[in-house]
């Protein structure tokens, strides 16, 4: 196990700069998770851990060790690939030895290691079968069985889950974080699903554009999203934004919204972000008209428009509303964001952050 | 009914066609073998057959065919060995060593067009050179010349193959600690198999068929079947009979290798058209 240290790093194709100087720590043990749109540089920045991309700049540390110019069997990592990479010619027993072969490590050693990852994994039964013979699952545990026989000191995952259904996904992901529990390695995981960071993760970091937007516990960026491309990406469904301003202590928006913030100063120009499960339904509140209805059973989902505001409500009770209806809706006053229109900026200490730790 | 039979007809009539235009030629060589020099130039349809045209050329004390046969497996093995090894690792060079794409275009450009020479154009070339350092009327000389001659094929095959070996791989066997020669022997190469055996069969039976560079660089001890084919025809007499005989004879080994690996050979040239 080890730390992994990123300090300023960057990555170049040409003219074409993908990383502009990324720092990230990952303490021993700890799983992070790296999340961002596609093309926000994730990947690469895995792929540099790894060392199957080059370092244009900067620094990346594993343990005690500068790993900029150590090819990556020297690196001691491991990695798990989007789809999978079983060598579609051994069988699993001989995918997840393939290492330990290379390493020259004698065959009982190789069987009695194999097996154990195989115990962990519920693989025992499967292991001589082709991967071909597999389901999407089993092959997702082959890989990860690859690469639990090296017990290396830090694991790579690159977006593992995306290839599989939905509901192997909530089960994979259980899996994965059990099996990081029980081995306590040091974990990267790149994801573009802020579900998946946010149940797996005992730190987020946002990427965008090749630079960190906030790291953070999962909560932590939730509660206390930095900016509002943070906050509209991180929770489902996305965070509302409602342009507005401030005036003496209260938010005033066009639509008609108004909700005290507390101690800020007067601003011409503001953006309110309030998640739709921080909305009320409350005859006290501002008029909206019901656009969609979207019932899951245990939650109902609210499109609204509120004169021209387009707002999302979440509510665990179940709602007897039809489209065209109107409802009142109040913002919880504890959980208001606020931000600068022009940087996105989280502003001042707003009554959201009141509950920061 | 009559409708299927209809559109099916003229299918069946142009594939028969198809097939004729291929087999005709070759029962009709074979068939010559079988017959006296008299009743082919006479042109009877009918004719007893007879065994001695292989008989002479199989064993007469003036014919040096077994000879020139097993010159040409040699030099067909040994150069197809030669040609798909070079071939091999040239592809994986061109996909995976990061070449600037430049580079990989031109040197693929050159490959077709230095197929597009006729090997005559190069025969008294490679004669001139292969008598300055001594490779005359040797194997080493002709296979490399056949070696040679057949990469560029081999290598626009050998390409594809290796391409089509998805990337990321060859990406969990480096993080697996694999090296470039571990990659390529325990991933790369059991995964291109049917491509390699495709290549290989390919080389093998141009290599056999070869003739202007074989009758340029051999003489009698080091000639293969082709040049040996042509000696049949002489100065002052045709042996027509004989000449279909070895002929015949000559078709065996492509058969033979058609017949096991043919499907290796679609599987292999079909491979990654459709995934």
């Amino acid at each position: 196990m080890a730390e992994v240290q990123i300090r300023e790093a960057r990555k170049s194709y040409g003219s074409v700069e993908v990383l502009r100087g990324v720092d990230v720590d990952v303490r021993d043990g700890e799983f992070v998770a790296l999340v961002g749109p596609s093309g926000c540089g994730k990947s690469t920045l895995l792929r540099m851990i790894a060392g199957l991309e080059g370092i244009s700049g900067g620094e990346i540390r594993i343990g005690a060790r500068v790993v900029n110019d150590i090819p990556p069997k020297q690196r001691d990592v491991a990695m798990v690939f989007q789809n999978y990479a079983l060598y579609p010619h051994m069988t699993v027993a001989k995918n997840m030895g393939f290492s330990l072969k290379l390493a020259g490590k004698p065959k009982e050693e190789i069987d009695r290691r194999v097996a154990a990852a195989a115990e962990i994994l519920d693989l025992s039964a499967l292991l001589d079968r082709l991967p071909r013979q597999l389901s999407g699952g089993q092959r997702q545990r082959v890989a990860m069985g690859r690469a639990i026989v090296r017990d290396p000191r830090v694991f790579l995952f690159d977006e593992p889950l995306s290839n599989l259904d939905a509901k192997l996904r909530v089960q994979m992901r259980a899996e994965i974080k059990a099996l990081h529990q029980r081995l306590g390695t040091t974990t990267v995981y790149v994801t573009h699903d802020q579900v998946e960071a946010m149940t797996m993760a005992d730190k987020i970091v946002v990427m965008r554009a090749g630079v960190v937007e906030q790291v953070g516990s999962p909560l932590d960026l939730y509660d206390h999203p930095a900016n509002m491309f943070v906050a509209g990406f991180i929770g489902s469904p996305a965070m509302n934004f409602i342009e507005g301003r401030v005036e003496r202590g209260q938010f005033i928006a066009g639509c008609g919204l108004s909700v005290a913030t507390g101690t800020i100063a007067d601003t011409a120009r503001t953006v309110l972000g309030i998640r739709p499960e921080h909305l009320t339904l409350d005859p006290a509140g501002t008029a909206a008209t019901v656009v969609v209805v979207e019932q899951t059973g245990s939650e109902t989902l609210l499109l609204l428009d509120m004169a021209g505001q387009k707002l999302t409500y979440l509510g665990r009770d179940r709602l007897h509303i039809r489209p065209g209806e109107t409802v009142h809706i109040l913002p919880d006053a504890a959980r208001l964001h606020l931000f600068d229109p022009q940087s996105g900026r989280r502003m001042g200490d707003g009554p959201g952050t009141a509950a920061r730790i | 009914m009559s409708r299927r039979t209809g559109s099916v007809l003229p299918v069946h009539v142009a594939l028969a066609a198809g097939a004729a235009l291929v087999l005709v030629p070759i029962i009709w060589t074979v068939a010559a073998g079988f017959r006296t020099q008299i009743s082919l130039l006479m042109g009877d349809v009918l004719f007893t057959p007879i065994g001695s045209n292989f008989a002479e050329v199989l064993w007469s004390k003036t014919s040096d065919f077994l000879l020139n046969y097993r010159n040409s497996i040699i030099v067909g093995i040994v150069s197809t060995v030669l040609c798909v090894v070079v071939a091999t690792l040239a592809a994986f060079s061109l996909n995976r060593m990061r070449w600037p794409a430049w580079t990989v275009h031109l040197f693929l450009a050159w490959t077709m067009i230095f197929h597009m020479i006729p090997p005559v154009a190069l025969a008294s070339a490679w004669f001139t050179m292969a008598r300055a350092v001594g490779l005359e009327n040797t194997f080493t000389g002709l296979i490399l010349a056949h070696a040679t001659l057949n990469l560029p094929m081999a290598i626009w095959l050998m390409a594809v193959f290796v391409r089509d070996v998805p990337k990321e791989l060859e990406e969990a066997a480096i993080m697996d600690g694999a090296d470039t020669p571990h990659i390529l022997w325990h991933v790369i190469l059991p995964l291109i198999t049917p491509g390699l055996a495709a290549t290989s069969i390919l080389t093998f039976i141009f290599s056999w068929n070869e003739f202007a560079v074989a009758l340029t660089l051999t003489m009698k001890q080091t000639a293969t079947v082709p040049v040996a084919i042509a000696k049949f025809a002489q100065d002052f007499e045709i042996q027509y009979t004989q000449m279909a005989a070895s002929a015949a004879l000559a078709m065996v080994p492509a058969i033979l290798v058609l017949l096991v690996a043919q499907r290796y050979i679609v599987k292999g040239l079909t491979q990654g058209a459709v995934k």
